[in-house]
């Protein structure tokens, strides 16, 4: 049987839900956008609606049957996005509802190796980025609203925030939010994910997620942060001890993909 | 704490007018903008090795700004591949010292500047909302006096953690021979302490830092310690007892600026985790430059040296080693061509292969090529199902060195058994790539280190 669901984490919870319900051993999950490579013979899909109450329910039970650290691996590992994710989760459910607690010793078979293998590069990538996200002193254009409610005052100044760009391989920006939500909640801030056009805004001590967001331009720099920036360069530089140099293992740290958004390899927003 | 400031402040005036560097201090160093003097005291603070925000879990407050991560993070990696966490940074290179191996000696002529605590503060809110840092990693010249200098310190902390309420990691230096009272108040607003030994032993530390004499070293790391370990007995009672360096304390090694083996430092520094309860040591490669007569010249600095090293540190620390272990009679260095545990390995033959499938945690932390994680997985992984080639590989387990010395399921994984010396030539045989991949890499890199020693 195939299910559509609507690229949510919830959402596939759901359809998991519905695929345990339906009592069969194997299932086929679409995400929006995704090609059904069902071929010729394939039935059409069920379209799975997202529900809060499902999604938890389903939570409730697979934590109580096998694990708090085994939904925690399915979560991180769902994020990864990698292709037929889904299909791996479904067997690793199987596995868990059926040796409930036992799972957690099998680490050495499929599909929980699978699995963890595929959470823990989500959980480093994760970690990676609560140090490699830059936040910019922007002043927000007065009127543009994300979420497509016009602005009345024109005349209303522009908002000074922190904005920062990143593009990760995994959707982790519901990872490092609450990260940053603790650090950071004196002042407004975003972290905009270019790759999946999804943005996390927090403000007064909470967060939420804006998914399908595109900004006509990049949002301009304030003066303070032009002369940071700067500062932060120099100092960057100077860090560095010639002696030393040894640029192929910073390559090794600091990959080239990640040095178009951090501001000490000049990347601009 | 008013009243010692005061009476230090008072002690502090006389020994000013003793003091032969007058003019380094005060205004004329601030005349200089801003970004200079950044970058100034940056080159002078860039020696310091240690980097590490680990240790410390602090939450953020409502109204506060920061939070501490038990792992530490890193935020960026300069070009000669060492990791920026904190901004560290001098209050001022001027210094009333003489140390040969120190860029800032007396006698050394370059550029001077000073901060002052204000700049600090600012510079170090601005770089953390940016997320540049996860805190500050504060030292200095000495300036004046010693108690004078620890004071301007602990006023930079304070308003950091009172004026601008951070709660980000803060790491502040101990300037050897600080009054005790000073050194007890710098732990109560810094995360982690530190004060550097720089020379393994006594003779080296007179000939080239006279001013610094073993003591005034040994004596508050002690105090810290015992600070530390009685604010934890005080927190096992009561969660509202004041926190004291929750993140421990460190300190910093030169390797290679004066004849000590590496049993010697190794020795030195298994001493310092046991009885002190160092969290850290840290070990620096002398990086020539000066033309003092007391200092070898090396063509460059012993980065291989140093690497050893650090293995062998974290063999006394996760894999429960002992120094005398890493060494013998003849031989009281480590080698370069192999790790500290291959080496081990490959002197004690007669204790392998062992079995993955009933071996003691112990005994594989013991194998060249398992770490901590590949024997903690080995552990539970065993508990379902036994343990072949193909299950050590599905669990991460890096076989290229740890087949020579494992069987899994009875069956050697190393093929045809091989003596001492052959086993090293396999170890050393490079892998098959293209020759010209291999050439440059001076040591493998294990991208997650960073990450592990922290959860460590």
């Amino acid at each position: 049987m195939r299910y559509s669901y609507d690229g949510s984490f919830e959402g596939f919870l759901c359809a998991l839900a519905v695929c345990l319900e339906s009592g069969q051993r194997d299932g086929e999950f679409l995400r929006p956008g995704a090609d059904g490579q069902g071929g010729l013979f394939a039935g059409a899909a069920l379209d799975v609606v997202t529900e809060r109450e499902t999604a938890l329910r389903f939570r409730e039970r697979f934590v109580s049957e096998v694990s708090r650290e085994a939904f925690a691996t399915l979560r991180y590992a769902f994020h990864s996005e990698v292709a037929g994710v889904e299909e791996l989760l479904w067997r690793y459910v199987v596995v868990g509802l059926e040796q409930g607690r036992r799972m957690r010793y099998m680490l050495a078979r499929d599909p929980v190796s699978s699995v963890c293998r595929l959470s823990r590069k989500v959980v480093h990538e994760a970690h990676r980025f609560t140090g490699f996200v830059r936040f910019r002193e922007v002043s927000w254009p007065a009127g543009e609203e994300l979420d497509g409610e016009q602005g009345q005052a024109t005349d209303r100044p522009a908002v000074s925030l922190l904005y920062a760009r990143i593009e990760p391989d995994a959707d982790i920006l519901t990872f490092i939010a609450p990260h940053f939500r603790e650090r950071l909640n004196d002042r407004p801030w975003m972290i905009h994910d270019l790759r999946r056009s999804s943005l996390v805004l927090c403000d007064q001590g909470s967060w939420r997620l804006v998914r399908g967001v595109a900004l006509a331009c990049p949002p301009g720099l304030t003066a303070d942060e032009e002369l940071c920036s700067r500062l932060w360069r120099s100092y960057f530089q100077r860090m560095a001890i010639p002696e030393r140099h040894n640029p192929r293992l910073q390559q090794n740290l600091v990959p080239l993909r990640f040095r178009a958004h951090l501001v000490e390899f000049d990347g601009s927003v | 704490m008013g009243g010692v400031g005061l009476r230090h402040a008072a002690r502090s005036a006389v020994q000013a007018s003793r003091s032969q560097v007058k003019n380094y201090c005060g205004a004329t160093m601030n005349d200089q903008p801003f970004e200079q003097r950044l970058e100034i005291l940056a080159d002078s603070a860039k020696y310091d090795v240690s980097c590490s925000s680990s240790g410390s879990n602090r939450r953020g407050t409502p109204g506060g700004v920061g939070s501490t991560a038990a792992a530490g993070i890193c935020h960026t990696w300069t070009a000669d591949g060492r990791c920026i966490s904190l901004l560290k940074i001098l209050l001022t290179n001027a210094c009333i010292f003489d140390c040969a191996y120190c860029v800032n000696r007396r006698s050394n002529d370059i550029p001077r500047a000073a901060f002052t605590p204000d700049e600090v503060v600012r510079l170090t809110m601005d770089f953390y909302r940016r997320n540049y840092i996860e805190g500050l990693f504060l030292s200095t010249g000495v300036t004046r006096s010693v108690d004078y200098t620890m004071e301007q310190l602990i006023a930079v902390v304070r308003k950091l953690r009172e004026g601008e309420r951070f709660n980000g990691y803060v790491h502040l230096k101990i300037v050897p021979g600080a009054d005790p009272l000073l050194v007890a108040e710098a732990g109560r607003y810094a995360d982690r302490v530190s004060i550097n030994i720089e020379l393994p032993t006594r003779r080296s530390l007179a000939l080239l830092a006279p001013d610094k004499p073993r003591e005034a070293v040994i004596a508050p790391m002690r105090q810290v310690s015992g600070l530390i370990s009685s604010a934890h007995a005080e927190r096992t009672r009561s969660r509202k007892a004041p926190q004291f360096a929750p993140a421990g304390q460190s300190t910093q090694l030169i390797v290679g600026a004066t004849p000590e083996s590496d049993l010697e430092i190794i020795t030195l520094s298994e001493g310092l985790y046991r009885r002190l309860d160092m969290k850290r040591v840290y070990y620096s490669a002398f990086v020539p430059g000066s033309d003092d007569r007391r200092l070898p010249t090396l063509p460059a600095p012993p980065l291989l040296r140093e690497h050893r090293l650090y293995q062998a540190d974290w063999l006394l620390r996760f894999y429960g080693f002992a120094a005398h272990e890493l060494f013998d009679e003849v031989r009281t260095n480590l080698d370069m061509r192999l790790d500290p545990k291959s080496d081990w390995a490959v002197r004690h033959l007669h204790l392998f292969p062992v079995e993955a499938n009933n071996a003691d945690y112990e005994v594989l932390l013991r194998v060249p090529g398992i770490g901590v994680r590949s024997a903690r997985r080995i552990l539970v992984a065993r508990r379902h199902a036994r343990l072949g080639e193909a299950e050590l590989k599905r669990l991460g387990v890096v076989l290229k060195r740890a087949r020579y010395f494992l069987t899994a399921g009875g069956r050697y994984l190393g093929g045809i058994r091989l003596d001492g010396a052959g086993l090293v030539a396999r170890l050393l045989a490079p892998e098959r790539r293209p020759a010209r991949l291999d050439q440059l890499e001076l040591f493998p890199v294990q991208t997650d280190a960073s990450a592990l020693t922290g959860e460590l």
